[in-house]
């Protein structure tokens, strides 16, 4: 922790002192521009009651909120691209510092309606769950956790496949219509929230992915600002690895193989845009459904959720800019394993997080800023023998779980 | 009061003509090489806001300037965007991979000279910059 503080507050100075010695870096390859780009961020979590994001928050407060990445990009002829980046985090017991590829992948544009990506690709789904690690285009430090939880990221962050992408103009002035159409296989981290969360039914997940496809159709409308859109993805899921029986099933203290797999899965999502000069208002809704046979085929976990924000941010000037959201999460689920109930009314803490936040962030200047940010949480939508995590964690709340949680979060960061 | 209407419509025919003057006070250049001679604002944006790298069949390059009221006022009049707003959604491509950085320059002089000796290069200067060595695209 003193370490990392140490290299922030170094690179800080060098950044504050000499701002043009961290900016983005260019060489020639074969006569062609590589960029190479980079980012890193440090986090702080204090919460009153509670741990979140599986880090422990409740104390005095957690460091382990690290991240960082860098791309190298070159623009091969007039059509084709290519690249691929880094990325390594530390989110309490996720992540872990295990580095994966972010992205990787070829991109040809045939013409502006119609280009192709192959390779490793971020997911184009919402507003922002493409970009939902780079943490410094964000005004918040958490995005609204509902819609794109930071624990549960791998479940729509990428896939490895390919991509059909366009734009083309609408007639008579009805603005602008982007798609992106993809299909491929959901390859998922090991080390995020769902796995994490399985270890306490003495499920030991090293692999988690399978077939993914979807699309996103968005409209730049002839209103000047307003944007609206619509994403879909289905999935079909398999995880495996090993069970020990001994702890959700009563049987025998040994490590067996283990599956679990989706008979349905999919997430819907809408959203909305609108600037105005410094202001910019976003609302999205996200509908969430799994039906998986868990168990080796025993059992059926049948889990529902809908999730749904509006968030406002004004930027003040060029280095002061506020912002706050309203989070809505609810969960349900029909779970057919020994001990499961069956979700209580979504008024239950346990079926819900309802999250009133606000933020302040700071640019100190174009590559380091700072964020103050408050979160007043109602419910923990922990269930009572979880299935499907949304930030807190019964292994690091092993005294159960307060109904509500006030966090604060402090976050700075630098790319260039 | 009455003494002070007339003090109040100078005030306000003074505001908008110092608003007027920001928004035409920027001129689009472009590199011999690009083909047109005219270019409508929603083109302009689509090149600007990388969606689109061509003009007439020309394949075009922006470059931008660094700051400036001239850099304002063309983000204000063409793409909608303030400055934040816009490295941030450069960023964005830059970040997943769908795009290169587009190039900032200093100064006008900067952008003129840069301009001129690249094949597809389009940017914006102020009213009074030189333009030799570059076509001035009018916005149709």
């Amino acid at each position: 922790m003193k370490r990392i503080l140490s290299t922030i507050c170094c690179g800080a100075l060098a950044v504050l002192t000499f701002p043009t010695t961290v900016r983005a870096q260019e060489f020639k390859v074969f006569d062609r521009t590589v960029q190479i780009h980079g980012f890193a961020s440090q986090g702080f979590v204090h919460t009153d009651d509670n741990n979140w994001l599986t880090m422990e928050t409740s104390n005095i407060g957690s460091g382990q909120f690290t991240d960082f990445g860098a791309n190298a990009s070159t623009q091969i002829t007039d059509s084709f691209r290519a690249g691929a980046q880094i990325y390594d985090r530390e989110l309490g017991q996720l992540g872990r510092w295990h580095p994966e590829l972010d992205w990787a992948y070829a991109d040809y544009k045939f013409k502006p309606w119609l280009g192709v990506r192959g390779g490793k690709v971020k997911t184009v789904m919402g507003l922002y769950n493409d970009t939902q690690d780079l943490d410094f285009l964000h005004t918040f430090a958490l995005l609204p956790q509902g819609v794109y939880s930071t624990d549960m990221r791998d479940s729509t962050l990428a896939h490895i496949g390919g991509d059909a992408y366009g734009t083309f103009a609408l007639k008579k002035h009805l603005g602008k219509f982007s798609y992106t159409g993809y299909v491929g296989d959901q390859l998922q981290s090991i080390y995020g929230g769902y796995p994490y969360l399985l270890q306490i039914h003495g499920i030991y997940i090293d692999h988690t992915g399978g077939l993914t496809y979807g699309g996103d159709l968005r409209w730049k409308t002839p209103v000047k600002g307003l944007l609206g859109g619509v994403s879909y993805e289905g999935n079909h899921v398999r995880n495996t690895g090993q069970l020990n029986p001994s702890v959700a099933l009563g049987g025998p203290d040994v490590m067996v193989p283990y599956w679990e797999q989706s008979r349905s899965q999919f997430t819907k999502q809408i959203y909305g845009e609108y600037t105005r000069g410094n202001l910019r208002i976003d609302a999205e809704y996200r509908r969430f459904w799994r039906d998986f046979t868990i168990f080796n085929g025993q059992f059926l976990a049948l889990i529902g959720t809908h999730a749904w924000y509006p968030s406002a941010a004004y930027r003040v000037n060029k280095r002061f800019e506020f912002g706050g959201y309203y989070s809505h999460f609810d969960e349900y689920w029909i779970v057919t394993a020994p001990g499961q109930i069956e979700a209580s009314c979504e008024c239950d803490p346990s079926r819900h997080i309802y999250d009133k936040v606000v933020t302040a962030r700071f640019d100190l200047n174009m590559h380091w800023y700072a964020k103050a940010e408050g979160h007043f949480m109602n419910g923990n939508a922990a269930g009572n023998l979880p299935m499907y995590p949304d930030g807190f964690y019964p292994q690091v709340n092993p005294n159960g779980l307060e109904p509500n949680t006030i966090g604060l979060v402090f976050k700075t960061g630098l790319n260039f | 009061m009455k003494n002070l209407r007339p003090i109040l419509i100078v005030l306000i025919v003074l505001a908008f003509a110092s608003s007027r003057a920001v928004a035409g006070a920027v001129k689009v250049i472009a590199n011999p090489s690009v083909s047109v001679s005219a270019v409508s604002s929603g083109d302009l944006q689509s090149v600007f806001l990388l969606d689109s790298d061509s003009l007439g069949g020309s394949h075009v390059e922006p470059v931008l300037v660094k700051g400036g009221p001239t850099h304002e006022a063309f983000l204000k009049e063409y793409l909608g965007k303030n400055d934040s707003a816009l490295q941030a959604f450069y960023r964005s491509l830059v970040f997943t991979g769908k795009a290169s950085m587009p190039k900032f320059l200093d100064s006008d002089a900067a952008v003129v000279a840069y301009v001129a000796k690249t094949k597809g290069a389009i940017g914006y200067v102020s009213d009074e910059a030189s333009t030799a060595g570059v076509k001035v695209l009018s916005i149709k």
